[in-house]
C-alpha cells in the first residue's frame, strides 16, 4: 500500500545533489561522501580501489538502511593527500581500469568470431597445409 | 598527484562463446571488481520488456493481470536498448506509446474457431519494430521443426478470443526482473590445487581410490603410469613381468579390473631394464572443484594432513554469463562495462562541490595558521 515506488531506488529526485561532500569538523584529511541512488556495487568499487592508494589511511562504506537509496564514503588521508583528492583519484583509477577492460574484451570477442567465421571454415585447408608442411620438414631431416 | 595512478590493468581470456553463453576468465583484478560486474550484468544492463497492456478482449481462461504479467516476462531483442531513453526521462511523449525514443507497440489477435485447443505464444505478437520482436529460441540447425512455437502465453477452446494492445520500453532489473538481460551470471575464484606427491606415495591404490572419490565433483583421477626405476629399492618380493604383461596390466586397471590391488606400484622386468608402473593422483579438473573441503577432511580423517593444499588465487576469476536472450552474452558483458562506466562518470564531484571545498579549504587553512 505505502511501499515507495520501485524507480525511487535509482533516480535521483529533482534537486538533489547526486554527491554531497562534508568534511569531518574534528579530524583533518577526513570526509564523509554522500551518494544518492547507489549501493553495494560503487560502494565497494570504490572502497577496494581507495584502498589501493597508500596516502588514504581509512575508507569504508555504508548502506545507513535498506529503503534510505544512498551509501555514505567516509575517507582519512594522510597529509600528503586529502579526501577529495583521492576520492577523484579513485574514480579516475577505476574508469581506466574499465576502459582496459572493455578493450581487452572486444579485442578478445573480435578474435574469437574471426576465428570461428575465417579460420573454422578453412580448417580442412589449413590442415592441408599443415600436413604438407610437416611432409616437407620430415623430408628435409 | 599527476601522473600517479593505482589502476589495474586486468586481463580477458574468452574460453566458450555463444549467444546466449560466454565464459571467461578474468584476471589482475579483484573481487570487487568483478562482483560489480555481476552485479550490474543481473540488475543493471537495459533491455526492453512488455510494460503497459492494454486488453481489448479476453475471453481467455486467465484473468487480464496474469496474462499481463506473462507478456511482460516475455524476452525482447534489445540490442537497441542501449541506445533508447527510459519512458521518464523521455521529452518527446508522456510514455504513452506514441514515441518511437522510448517505447515500442505490440499487438495481438487470436481467436480459436476450432474444436482444437489453439495456443497463442509470443509468436502470435506482431511488432511495430522489426528490431524489437520476441526472442526466437528455434533450433537454427533444425529447420523443419515445426513443434517450436514460442512461449505460450495461454490457451484458447472453441469460441474464446484474445485481442489486446501492449506498449514495451526500456527498463533495467533493479526495477523489475523482466527486464534483466541475464539467467544467470556466477563467477568463482579460480582453484589452484597442489598434491603432496611424497605423501602422496605412501598411500596404497585402495586408500588412493577411497580419497579421490571422496570429492563430490570428478577433481581427481588416479591415472597409471609406467616408469623406468630401479629394482634394488623394492626388492624381489614383487612379482616380474614382461613389458607386454605390463601394457596388459595398464589396461586391466582402465578396466576397472585390479581394482582391489592393495600396493600402488608393479614392478616389470625386460631385459636388464626395470619398469614399474605407479598409480598417480592427478587433478583432471581443478575447476569441477566447489570449495567443499571434502578432500582436505578426508585427507584429516587418514591421518594424512597436507594431502593436497587448495588454494582460491584473489586474483582470478572464472566468469560464466548466461542470457535470456535479449541481448548476446559478450554484449551483456561489454554493456555492464559501459554502464559500469557511465556509473562512475555520475559519482563525479561535481565543480561547485569542489569550488565550495577550495574556499572553504583556504579558510580551515587560515584557522590552522597556515
Amino acid at each position: 500500500m505505502n511501499a515507495p515506488d520501485r524507480y525511487e531506488r535509482f533516480v535521483v529526485p529533482e534537486g538533489t545533489k547526486k554527491v554531497s561532500y562534508e568534511r569531518d569538523t574534528k579530524i583533518i584529511n577526513a570526509a564523509s561522501f554522500t551518494i544518492e541512488r547507489e549501493e553495494h556495487t560503487i560502494g565497494n568499487i570504490l572502497r577496494m580501489q581507495l584502498h589501493r592508494d597508500p596516502n588514504v589511511l581509512f575508507a569504508g562504506y555504508k548502506l545507513p538502511h535498506p529503503l534510505q537509496y544512498k551509501i555514505i564514503v567516509r575517507i582519512h588521508t594522510t597529509s600528503q593527500s586529502s579526501p577529495m583528492q583521492a576520492y577523484n583519484q579513485s574514480i579516475n583509477d577505476l574508469d581506466r581500469e574499465f576502459d582496459h577492460l572493455k578493450n581487452a574484451f572486444e579485442v578478445k570477442c573480435v578474435f574469437l568470431l574471426f576465428f570461428e567465421q575465417y579460420i573454422c571454415k578453412f580448417y580442412d585447408i589449413i590442415i592441408t597445409g599443415l600436413l604438407v608442411y610437416l611432409g616437407i620438414l620430415l623430408n628435409i631431416e | 598527484m599527476e601522473g600517479v595512478s593505482y589502476a589495474r590493468m586486468p586481463r580477458v581470456k574468452i574460453r566458450e562463446l555463444k549467444d546466449d553463453y560466454a565464459k571467461f576468465e578474468l584476471r589482475d583484478t579483484d573481487a570487487s571488481i568483478a562482483n560489480a560486474l555481476r552485479r550490474v550484468m543481473i540488475a543493471e544492463v537495459p533491455t526492453i520488456a512488455i510494460d503497459l497492456v492494454e486488453i481489448e478482449v479476453n475471453s481467455s481462461v486467465l484473468n487480464d493481470e496474469f496474462i499481463a504479467h506473462r507478456l511482460g516476462l516475455i524476452p525482447l531483442t534489445s540490442e537497441r536498448a542501449m541506445s533508447m531513453r527510459f519512458s521518464r526521462d523521455c521529452d518527446a511523449c508522456d510514455g504513452d506509446g506514441q514515441c518511437e525514443f522510448c517505447s515500442v507497440e505490440f499487438h495481438l489477435r487470436v481467436k480459436c474457431m476450432t474444436d482444437q485447443t489453439l495456443d497463442v505464444s509470443s509468436k502470435d505478437l506482431y511488432s511495430s519494430d522489426h528490431s524489437v520482436v520476441p526472442v526466437d529460441f528455434s533450433d537454427p540447425s533444425n529447420h523443419e521443426s515445426s513443434d517450436n512455437r514460442g512461449i505460450i502465453i495461454v490457451k484458447l477452446r472453441r469460441g474464446q478470443e484474445l485481442r489486446l494492445r501492449a506498449i514495451a520500453r526500456k527498463g533495467i532489473g533493479k526495477d523489475h526482473a523482466k527486464w534483466s538481460p541475464a539467467a544467470t551470471v556466477t563467477f568463482m575464484y579460480e582453484p589452484e590445487i597442489h598434491i603432496n606427491e611424497d605423501l602422496m606415495e605412501t598411500l596404497t591404490l585402495e586408500e588412493k581410490r577411497e580419497w579421490v572419490d571422496s570429492s563430490p565433483t570428478r577433481v581427481f583421477e588416479i591415472d597409471p603410469v609406467t616408469q623406468q626405476c630401479s629394482l634394488l629399492n623394492y626388492g624381489f618380493g614383487y612379482a616380474l613381468f614382461s613389458a607386454f604383461i605390463g601394457n596388459a596390466i595398464v589396461n586391466s586397471v582402465h578396466n576397472s579390473k585390479l581394482l582391489s590391488l592393495s600396493s600402488s606400484r608393479i614392478i616389470s622386468r625386460t631385459n636388464s631394464k626395470e619398469w614399474c608402473l605407479t598409480f598417480i593422483v592427478m587433478v583432471v579438473d581443478a575447476e569441477a572443484y566447489t570449495y567443499d573441503d571434502e578432500v582436505l577432511k578426508k585427507a584429516e580423517a587418514m591421518g594424512k594432513p597436507g594431502l593436497v593444499e587448495i588454494i582460491a588465487r584473489q586474483d582470478s576469476f572464472i566468469f560464466t554469463v548466461e542470457s535470456t536472450g535479449a541481448i548476446k552474452a559478450s554484449q551483456l558483458v561489454l554493456n555492464a562495462i559501459e554502464i559500469l562506466k557511465q556509473k562512475l562518470d555520475a559519482v563525479r564531484l561535481s565543480e561547485d562541490t569542489v569550488e565550495a571545498d577550495d574556499q572553504f579549504g583556504e579558510l580551515g587553512a587560515h584557522m590552522r595558521g597556515g
